[in-house]
């Protein structure tokens, strides 16, 4: 009967629109929320290097090659790239200062042996989960992260061997040996292959293996940085891109497509998430304003209400559950339509060759609580004052 | 329940001449039980009266208190208990819901207490003459059957004193006299007193206490 009271002779156009608009902002909000959560997370795992880190080298030209022009990069050179704002940190790759072959060391697969380059970088630009990532001196053998074309070179060889060929797992159960030298000295040291990646060209050994070998080993003549690891801010990649063209660098193109391609998505999306909320912000200020209206609409009903011993908090309540209730059918509305809205986007990044995980992130419906309950409390907050100021 | 007016003075009436046996400015206290008859000439302040002790206005100087109870250090909590169960009015305006039915009006009040039945309220209006007016929306209604409606509904909770603010306006002396025998019979039954305010007719009834503005 209180609802009969205080609810008839609505202008519901402007409810209507108050809806609408926070039906969209919902839905987009959600949609972004759980896509940019999709996307920062797309390629993670796959690879060893961390999101957004890339590897770059100066591009080698004619002058260069005739030693006109360096290669190489001065101290001087990567401070001032790790103070740029849009740069989270950068690191140099650091290679071997010491001779290092690497030989097949196992009864069941055919002698192999070549001699090889082998680096490191930070472990904190590395993505590697792994607990063996690790190496002391009298460790049993040393783990190390092969370029995958290596693979595919071994796969090579041993199909010319006659010898079936290996898969990754495979070939992570296969004894390798280091043989680590100098002028003077020699010594061989086990390793096991422990992770594969596209990203890196060179043998990834634990950093404190290669103190050990250019401690030990060294050869005595001054090693230069020739390549850095760079890691780019969240969605500032076309920065790092615009650095690389003007400093005359160059990066393996896959890590760039990636990169370029996720800033690209992650801004959009940002920018539709900037919208929604807003969206979502003035649609919810419009129903609390609707509220608001409503109230002093029945302000006679509510005065008269409490006079003849209505406790404010029923009609609090009343007002309260109302708004929340249509907010409720607006946040179920939003989330079926995202359902939908997934549906169709799921499909359009699969064609275009993005998979992401389908999965429906946390963070989606954490997203929808909250402004769940920001409109909750926003409207708890004017029911109250809106009954207190008749009583 | 005792209520007490202490040197109590509204603020609009502060300017204002008032006779030597205006209770305005004196110390007045109403007795649990008690009929009383409050009679003044337009603008004296019968409604701020009834307003101050139902806690609506709270422009005035002195006090009043219920019991012991100062009203102005009770809590919104007092105030639903005390207008739910210890003092019920029929207000000047009346302070109906014109857009809904009598029916909804009256059961909107009874709903808070459960103290009668749909029929025994329906009885009542009976009694008054108006039970065609059930359905009816209680806008359409004249003053005289809404003033009617408003004292049905101000019967519909328990209470110890009943605040009327001429609610025999607009009736003739019949129906007065039936909402009278209503109003004495409902104060008797829950042994309450009832302060009625009064152009100067005391509609034949005996007072225990006469009270002027």
């Amino acid at each position: 009967m209180i609802q009969k009271l205080l609810f008839r002779n609505q202008d519901r156009k402007q409810l209507i629109i108050a809806m609408l608009g926070a039906f969209m902002g919902i839905t987009f909000l959600i949609a972004s929320v759980h896509y940019l959560i999709r996307l920062n997370e797309f390629g993670k795992g796959s690879e060893i290097l961390g999101p957004n880190t890339i590897i770059v080298q100066k591009k080698v030209s004619n002058s260069s090659s005739l030693a006109l022009t360096k290669t190489d990069f001065s101290e001087r050179e990567i401070e001032k790239m790790e103070k740029l704002p849009f740069i989270e940190k950068v690191k140099p790759v650091i290679s071997n200062n010491f001779d290092v072959s690497f030989e097949t060391a196992d009864p069941l697969v055919p002698r192999f042996r070549s001699d090889v380059f082998i680096q490191t970088v930070d472990p904190s630009f590395l993505d590697v989960h792994s607990n063996k990532w690790h190496w002391k001196e009298g460790d049993s053998y040393v783990p190390i992260i092969m370029p995958r074309d290596f693979l595919v070179m071994l796969n090579t060889f041993m199909s010319a061997s006659n010898i079936p060929q290996i898969s990754d797992d495979l070939a992570m159960d296969i004894r390798f040996k280091f043989t680590v030298s100098n002028q003077t000295k020699k010594v061989w040291v086990d390793a096991r292959i422990i992770g594969f990646t596209n990203e890196v060209s060179s043998i990834l050994v634990p950093e404190s293996f290669m103190t050990y070998g250019n401690e030990q080993f060294s050869l005595g003549v001054e090693k230069k940085i020739t390549q850095l690891m760079i890691s780019g801010k969240e969605n500032e990649f076309g920065k790092v891109e615009a650095l690389l063209k003007e400093k005359g660098l160059e990066s393996k193109n896959a890590q760039m497509v990636a990169g370029r391609l996720k800033s690209v998505i992650g801004t959009l999306l940002l920018v539709v998430m900037g919208i929604s909320v807003i969206a979502v912000f003035l649609s919810g200020l419009v129903l609390i304003q609707y509220m608001q209206l409503l109230m002093s609409k029945n302000e006679y009903e509510v005065r008269t209400l409490l006079r003849i011993g209505y406790a404010p908090k029923i009609l609090i309540h009343t007002f309260f559950l109302y708004f929340i209730k249509i907010f409720g059918v607006i946040a179920a509305l939003g989330l079926a339509s995202f359902f939908i809205l997934k549906y169709f986007l799921d499909e359009m990044f699969t064609t275009g060759g993005i998979y992401l995980n389908t999965t429906i992130s946390m963070a989606t419906f954490i997203v929808l609580a909250m402004v769940y309950l920001f409109f909750t409390l926003a409207s708890f907050q004017t029911a109250s004052k809106g009954i207190h100021r008749h009583f | 329940m005792k209520i007490t007016l202490n040197q109590v003075m509204p603020f609009p009436l502060a300017s204002m001449q008032h006779g030597e046996h205006s209770i305005w400015g004196k110390h007045i206290e109403l007795l649990h039980g008690n009929k009383i008859m409050l009679n003044a000439s337009s603008g004296k302040g019968k409604s701020t009266f009834i307003h101050t002790v139902l806690g609506i206005r709270k422009d005035y100087t002195g006090s009043v208190t219920f019991d012991s109870a100062d009203i102005s250090q009770l809590s919104t909590s007092d105030w639903t208990n005390i207008r739910q169960r210890k003092i019920s009015a029929v207000f000047q305006d009346l302070q109906l819901f014109p857009s809904i039915t009598v029916k909804e009006n009256l059961l909107l009040k009874n709903n808070l207490t459960q103290a009668f039945t749909k029929d025994e309220i329906f009885g009542f209006l009976d009694f008054l003459g108006i039970a065609d007016k059930w359905e009816q929306q209680c806008g359409l209604l004249s003053m005289g059957q809404q003033q009617r409606v408003a004292i049905v509904r101000a019967m519909c909770q328990p209470f110890e004193w009943l605040l009327m603010d001429e609610p025999f306006s607009h009736l003739d002396e019949e129906n007065t006299q039936r909402c009278l025998k209503l109003i004495i019979e409902r104060c008797a039954t829950l042994q309450s007193g009832f302060v009625l305010t009064s152009l100067g007719d005391n509609h034949g009834i005996q007072y225990d206490q006469t009270l002027m503005l």
